[in-house]
């Protein structure tokens, strides 16, 4: 099911350490966006974050690339891309930055087109803007035919609006243009939400084909566990803000460790697994503005003690690249949960 | 798109004779004529009836009707009641380049500066400044405007003397003038319209230039060569230039007043329209490709807005002559607004409905100009009418 190199040996290229960051209201409150996230992305690897909506993984993905709201604050920690700290350089310095080392396909990509531009217009304003020497108009179409041809466009296409394109292509032109400045690292953002099944699992293709050709290292964020199964030799999982859990996705869809993991494992349905009923996961998650003391998923927690709810569980290695944040991990079960309640069980099988 | 725009102009040539229709009609409904309006009331009935027929008043209300329309067709509005006996066509084209000048001058300096300051503030939202701005512009936009149009008299007329309180001449001064004021006017407007064409074309050639520094030599060429181009054409025509700047004098006190309130809307606007284009999520996109500030803003925040702009700078245009009723009684500025005014009040019939027949005019020919100009600026709309 999934790629399982983990490829360790490889030079690390991406480094977050003890991330956070808050987004400061009208009233002075300041909710907790993200924190204390930490993690490492090695060349050619791909990482998928995962996580309930409102749990910080485009807030992650935002500060990466420093395009975070104007009221958030970055009250900590380190971006090391390539042995830069992205949180030091001044705004001009990242604007340099973004696209040639770090690019982005967005959340609502079917939007990030402008509409009064050509697509191939937009995708030569980011070559115009980072290639060094600039590219003659000649040298910009050729790359961008290339691209087109990489993520499976007409390159006809090139001289259209992007509302003569449909979904699907918009997508992948998105894809493209990420792709123009050959950036170190890509954030996908929810690459395929709005996309249906069959074109979903054609751009996931496309990306991951993309990806092992030109040995680029891809951040996914998604609520959809699936897709990160697909494509990702990394999962984190998010809760609240924080990375509860990080590994070998493979290791994680075989032996969650976190009870928040092996809750929403359970409450997923799998075609290729045996048939089960699924556990929901019970509760919401929490009002930021005021988290939860100690671990921040206590309240909803099967397996929380009276030490859960005073301190807080660092991350820390549990196996090889295998970090977890829980005091109790030896409490969570080797199988998944399912559900007592059998009036679930006829439409949880499906 | 030709054919589109052949369809609209057919489609317009049946809107107005309907809309002449109504104007005719709705004009005749008023109680009264001319003649029971400045005509001694003593006076004979079989006389006031002589005269009726004279300036084809009796008859049924069709068969002037049907008298009006094809005469209209075939160019001849009719004389002015009030003028006796010049012809409607004539008394309009005398009042048509006085308001054109001052309304259109006031409208491109309002819309320019509206547009440029409204997207700035938009951009910088949340300033003490953007703040301040924001409600001087709601201030100008809601003021009554004949009051306004006072005030600004009182203060820079009759309180500084900068400008003259009203007319667009001194009449003493043209007394043995050389040339009709009209003279002197085509050719002042003959002038702005080229200069203003260099500056267009400047503009657009920059506009397609890649790198900011040609295209920043090619803006300062434009603006030098409209410059320079004003500079000779008045050269050339020294016995013309007093008359020309005592016209310039004139117009300069309501050019800034009716400018100051169209410039609030049009940056209220702007600012309300740019605030929606940044909401969109090709901005984040352009910010994310490390698209500098600046380009974010002009290329591809303030470019989206300029849609609803543009929409309201050329119906504005058309509705030049209804505004001008106010600016031109306050400012005794001889022009359309004034003269749809008095002949309305006096039932000089043939040169209201000429005056209002004219807005019209104006207001379909605006209105082709809009989708026309949409399609240039749209192109989700080009590939529609293209098909």
């Amino acid at each position: 099911m999934t790629d399982t190199r983990t490829r360790s040996s490889r030079e690390s290229i991406l480094e977050v350490k003890n991330l956070v960051m808050n987004y400061e209201l009208k009233d002075g409150g300041m909710v907790s966006a993200v924190e204390d996230v930490s993690f490492e992305l090695k060349k050619g690897q791909s990482l998928g974050l995962v996580g309930e909506s409102g749990c910080g993984k485009t807030s992650v993905a935002l500060t990466l690339l420093q395009l975070q709201a104007a009221n958030a604050r970055v009250l900590g920690g380190e971006i090391n891309l390539d042995g830069i700290n992205l949180l030091e350089l001044s705004p001009e310095e990242m604007r340099q930055h973004r696209w040639t080392d770090i690019s982005m396909v967005f959340q609502g990509a079917m939007n990030s087109w402008n509409p009064v531009y050509t697509v191939g217009e937009q995708i030569r304003e980011a070559m115009d803007l980072h290639w060094d020497p600039k590219p003659t108009a000649a040298e910009a179409y050729e790359k961008i035919v290339e691209l087109f041809n990489l993520v499976g466009i007409n390159p006809e296409m090139i001289e259209r609006y992007p509302h003569e394109f449909s979904g699907g292509m918009k997508q992948r032109a998105v894809i493209a243009m990420a792709l123009s400045c050959d950036p170190k690292v890509i954030i996908a953002d929810e690459p395929t939400t709005a996309l249906d099944v069959i074109v979903q699992e054609q751009i996931l293709e496309e990306l991951k084909k993309i990806q092992d050709e030109l040995d680029m290292s891809i951040i996914y964020i998604s609520h959809d566990i699936a897709v990160i199964a697909e494509i990702t030799d990394l999962m984190g999982v998010m809760y609240a803000g924080k990375l509860v859990e990080i590994g070998p996705t493979a290791e994680l869809f075989a032996k969650p460790r976190h009870p928040y993991t092996w809750l929403i494992l359970s409450s997923t349905p799998s075609i290729t697994g045996p048939r089960r009923a699924l556990a929901p996961l019970e509760g919401e998650p929490p009002n930021l503005l005021d988290p939860p003391s100690g671990c921040r998923f206590h309240p909803r927690c099967p397996f929380a003690t009276d030490k859960c709810s005073q301190e807080e569980p660092p991350l820390s290695e549990i196996g090889e690249g295998h970090m977890i944040a829980c005091w109790n991990h030896e409490q969570v079960p080797v199988t998944l949960a399912t559900a007592e309640d059998d009036s679930r069980s006829a439409n949880g099988s499906q | 798109m030709l054919r589109f725009i052949g369809r609209r102009l057919v489609q317009m040539f049946f809107l107005f004779l309907l809309f002449l229709t109504l104007l005719f009609f709705l004009l005749d409904a008023q109680p009264g004529d001319i003649t029971s309006q400045f005509l001694d009331p003593t006076i004979p009935a079989e006389i006031r009836a002589q005269l009726a027929e004279r300036l084809g008043l009796d008859g049924s209300v069709w068969s002037r009707w049907w008298n009006y329309m094809t005469n209209f067709l075939t160019g001849n509005l009719g004389l002015s009641f009030q003028q006796y006996p010049r012809t409607v066509t004539d008394v309009i084209a005398e009042r048509i380049p006085r308001t054109l000048f001052l309304f259109t001058f006031a409208t491109l300096l309002s819309y320019v500066l509206g547009f440029a300051l409204g997207k700035r503030l938009a951009w910088r939202r949340g300033g003490f400044s953007e703040h301040a701005v924001t409600i001087s512009g709601v201030l100008l936009y809601t003021v009554f405007y004949p009051w306004f149009a006072i005030i600004m008299i009182l203060i820079f007329s009759s309180g500084l003397g900068w400008f003259p309180i009203n007319g667009f001449l001194t009449p003493e001064l043209w007394r043995n003038a050389p040339f009709t004021g009209n003279e002197v006017f085509g050719q002042m407007i003959l002038s702005l319209v080229i200069a203003g064409l260099i500056l267009v074309a400047g503009s657009y050639f920059s506009r397609r230039q890649q790198e900011r520094r040609p295209a920043q030599i090619i803006r300062l060429v434009g603006y030098g060569s409209a410059i320079l181009f004003m500079t000779i054409f008045w050269a050339l025509k020294p016995e013309m230039r007093p008359f020309a700047s005592n016209i310039l004098h004139h117009s300069i006190l309501p050019v800034v007043t009716l400018a100051l309130v169209a410039f609030a809307g049009v940056m209220l606007l702007t600012r309300g329209s740019m605030l929606e284009t940044l909401k969109e999520d090709y901005i984040l996109t352009a910010q994310a490709k490390g698209v500098p500030e600046r380009d974010i803003r002009d290329k591809h925040a303030a470019r989206n807005a300029l849609l609803p702009v543009t929409t309201s700078f050329v119906l504005g245009l058309a509705f030049i002559i209804g505004g001008g009723i106010i600016t031109e009684t306050v400012f005794s500025w001889p022009g359309m607004g004034a003269l749809l005014l008095t002949s309305i009040v006096s039932e000089d019939i043939p040169v209201a409905i000429g005056a209002l027949a004219f807005t019209g005019v104006l207001a379909l020919v605006a209105h082709l100009l809009v989708d026309i100009l949409y399609a240039v600026l749209d192109p989700r709309i080009r590939i529609q009418t293209g098909n």
